[in-house]
């Protein structure tokens, strides 16, 4: 009997739990919407005065630094017109509420949204609707389906991975033992960057000899690393997916005393990060992943303007190296 | 008949060796170490490094651990573990690296903060009969929403924005550098000492003082101890603010080791944490269990995950082997009983 009456009451706690999680999470919901509606309007009044031209931008997630960067680099160069006004949402990684967030900037009829999408098949339909009711539509970094968008920026993680590869050959002189710290490599920017790294380094005598996934993540990266170093008394340099990655690479190494003998590689090269890491001389190389924020604010100047522009924009990017990092990195080919 | 009466005897000393949670706890961890001897990865298995390397690793963890081992003895859980490690690591960057404060005014900031927060859970589950899943469901989504408004989403790292927008770069405070450090002719990591400090503190709370007693009582039957007398309220607020105070311990550990502040530290180490209370014995149901067995968890999670990240396994048959080691061992310890 007793025991019945545990498994009633854990299934009871079990409901109520769930109950909660679901209350919890609507409740939340709620008052963003509440919130962002009421910026809405306040943004709408605002540019009765000053602005001519209201931007709608819609980030999947501004749990990554990457992408608050992204966000960053748009505000900036929106601050330098006047005439513009921007107003920023957070989908806080929840396809459905960025769709909501495109429908309630089309409803509040701005002049133009850009959209940086959590994925491609749930919000390929929303973006669509805003297109087709005249709404000048640009997307960031990752794509929808389809051609119904006014314009795609993006940057290539192939051949970032590739040129990292290609470096990585150059530095060593064709030859040596290269660990790969990958990113999630259930995410795309994972594989791009393995392909494109793979890719880079065919044909040179580059030998991987240990590869692991660190999903992104820094205490990973460092402790993978203390795995391969605990393995291998040889290890010329680490590529890894990003640069946290290679700075969690970089204090293993050290404090293992062997960082003097490695050079540590990353990707991302965000100004308070990977750029900082390249100059204080714990990243050899550090490769741009643009955000793209300051080209989506000049393509929406140029879509005002009344000019026709290219459907696909890829970013072109830099690789910061000691050397070069005092003049603003050095452009990819 | 005499045959019989034998075999009984036989079984019945068999099952009371079986039956002490710590000898099945360390069949575990014993079970993983063979593997470890196995698969030894050309021999990396046997060097001390690799050993201190995984208590470094782990430690982190297990810290976390000790508050979750108390908290479930009294058959409660804590959810917020990992999103106030994020909280105490960024507060604890922020002071001692950007706002230049002296380290012993930064520790004792952060664990303040730590325990403050660990005993409103505490309240919440006490006084306001929360069910603490719930209370610390929310105290984790707070926590985390506090981490990235403290730090405005970025890293608190060693390069401090200008109002003009360039970084200027400061040294790292010496304290950061004493917790990353490793002493003992560099044999054992400083984190991993804390760490030991955290389960000796524990095991007197549990073992000496009347407060231990109380928690077990509260955790066997709620209302037998409320009848008795037992400060359930106070017991629950104690118990909670000292995981929160070890949440603070764990987040400045963290912070040390990363050189900076991550507002997305500790993310899903609550999950962790609870696996490695559960692993080494302590029943999730409360009352029964200890902090022997969690520092037993803790070396069988940590010797599981050096294992299959020396060997470099691959992440989806990582996963996999994980959990099914997980269910094997717990399944070990109940059949028995």
């Amino acid at each position: 009997m007793n025991k019945t009456t545990i498994q009633s009451y854990s299934k009871i706690r079990i409901c109520l739990i769930a109950l909660s999680i679901a209350l919890l999470s609507s409740v939340s919901c709620k008052k963003q919407d509440e919130k962002s509606g009421a910026e809405m309007e306040k943004a709408e009044a605002a540019d009765v005065s000053a602005s001519r031209w209201t931007i709608g931008m819609s980030q999947c997630n501004l749990g990554e630094p990457w992408r608050v960067q992204m966000n960053l680099d748009v505000k900036n160069e929106a601050e330098k017109h006047p005439e513009l006004k921007v107003v920023f949402k957070d989908a806080q990684n929840d396809s459905l509420k960025q769709r909501s967030q495109i429908e309630e900037f089309i409803n509040a009829g701005v002049d133009l949204i850009i959209v940086s999408p959590k994925e491609a098949a749930p919000l390929t339909a929303p973006v669509a609707a805003a297109y087709e009711s005249g709404i000048p539509v640009i997307v960031l970094d990752r794509r929808v389906l389809g051609e119904k968008y006014t314009c795609f920026i993006g940057a290539d993680n192939k051949k970032i991975g590739k040129a990292a590869g290609e470096w990585i050959v150059e530095r060593l002189g064709g030859k040596g033992r290269v660990v790969e710290l990958k990113g999630l490599m259930t995410s795309t920017p994972g594989q791009d960057r393995h392909t494109g790294f793979r890719d880079g380094i065919k044909g040179s005598e580059i030998e991987i000899i240990f590869e692991a996934d660190m999903k992104w993540l820094e205490p990973e990266a460092r402790k993978e690393m203390e795995s391969a170093l605990a393995r291998f008394e040889n290890i010329d340099l680490v590529y890894a997916h990003n640069d946290p990655g290679a700075h969690g690479a970089y204090l293993a190494a050290k404090a293992a005393g062997r960082e003097e003998d490695i050079i540590f590689v990353g990707i991302d090269a965000l100004p308070h990060e990977g750029q900082i890491y390249v100059k204080q001389g714990v990243l050899g190389a550090s490769f741009e992943y643009p955000t793209g924020g300051r080209e989506a604010i000049r393509t929406a100047l140029e879509i005002f303007g009344g000019k026709t522009i290219e459907q696909e924009i890829v970013l072109s990017s830099r690789v910061f190296t000691k050397e070069n990092i005092d003049q603003g990195g050095e452009w990819l080919r | 008949m005499n045959k019989q009466s034998r075999l009984t005897e036989k079984s019945v000393t068999k099952n009371a060796l079986l039956r002490s949670p710590l000898l099945r706890a360390f069949a575990a961890l014993v079970l993983v170490f063979l593997i470890g001897m196995v698969f030894n990865a050309d021999g990396a298995f046997f060097k001390w490094n690799t050993h201190r390397d995984m208590l470094r690793h782990i430690s982190v963890f297990a810290i976390l651990a000790c508050g979750m081992t108390l908290v479930i003895i009294t058959a409660g859980i804590d959810l917020s573990v990992g999103s106030l490690l994020g909280l105490t690591a960024v507060l604890f960057s922020l002071f001692s690296i950007q706002k230049a404060w002296s380290p012993w005014m930064s520790l004792l900031a952060c664990l303040v903060v730590g325990a403050a927060f660990g005993a409103v859970s505490g309240g919440l589950v006490g006084r306001f009969k929360i069910q603490p899943f719930i209370a610390t469901l929310a105290m984790m989504v707070f926590a985390r929403g506090m981490a990235k408004w403290v730090s405005g989403g970025q890293k608190i790292s060693t390069a401090v924005l200008q109002p003009d927008g360039t970084y200027h770069y400061v040294e790292v405070p010496p304290i950061f550098n004493f917790l990353n450090s490793k002493i003992l002719n560099e044999n054992i990591a400083v984190v991993t000492l804390i760490f030991l400090g955290c389960i000796l503190i524990c095991w007197i709370i549990l073992a000496k003082l009347r407060w231990g007693r109380y928690i077990y009582a509260i955790g066997g039957n709620e209302e037998a101890a409320r009848l008795s007398g037992i400060p359930i309220i106070r017991t629950k607020l104690l118990t909670y603010g000292l995981s929160g105070l070890y949440c603070a311990v764990a987040g400045i550990c963290q912070a040390a080791q990363e050189l900076q502040g991550d507002p997305e530290a500790g993310m899903t180490y609550e999950l962790t944490a609870i696996a490695i209370v559960v692993i080494g014995g302590t029943n999730l149901m409360g009352g029964r269990g200890g902090i022997g067995l969690t520092f037993i968890g803790a070396m069988t999670i940590g010797y599981l995950e050096k294992i299959l990240s020396i060997n470099a396994v691959g992440e989806a048959s990582r996963l996999m082997l994980t959990g099914a080691i997980i269910v094997g061992a717990v399944l070990f310890q109940k059949t028995r009983r």
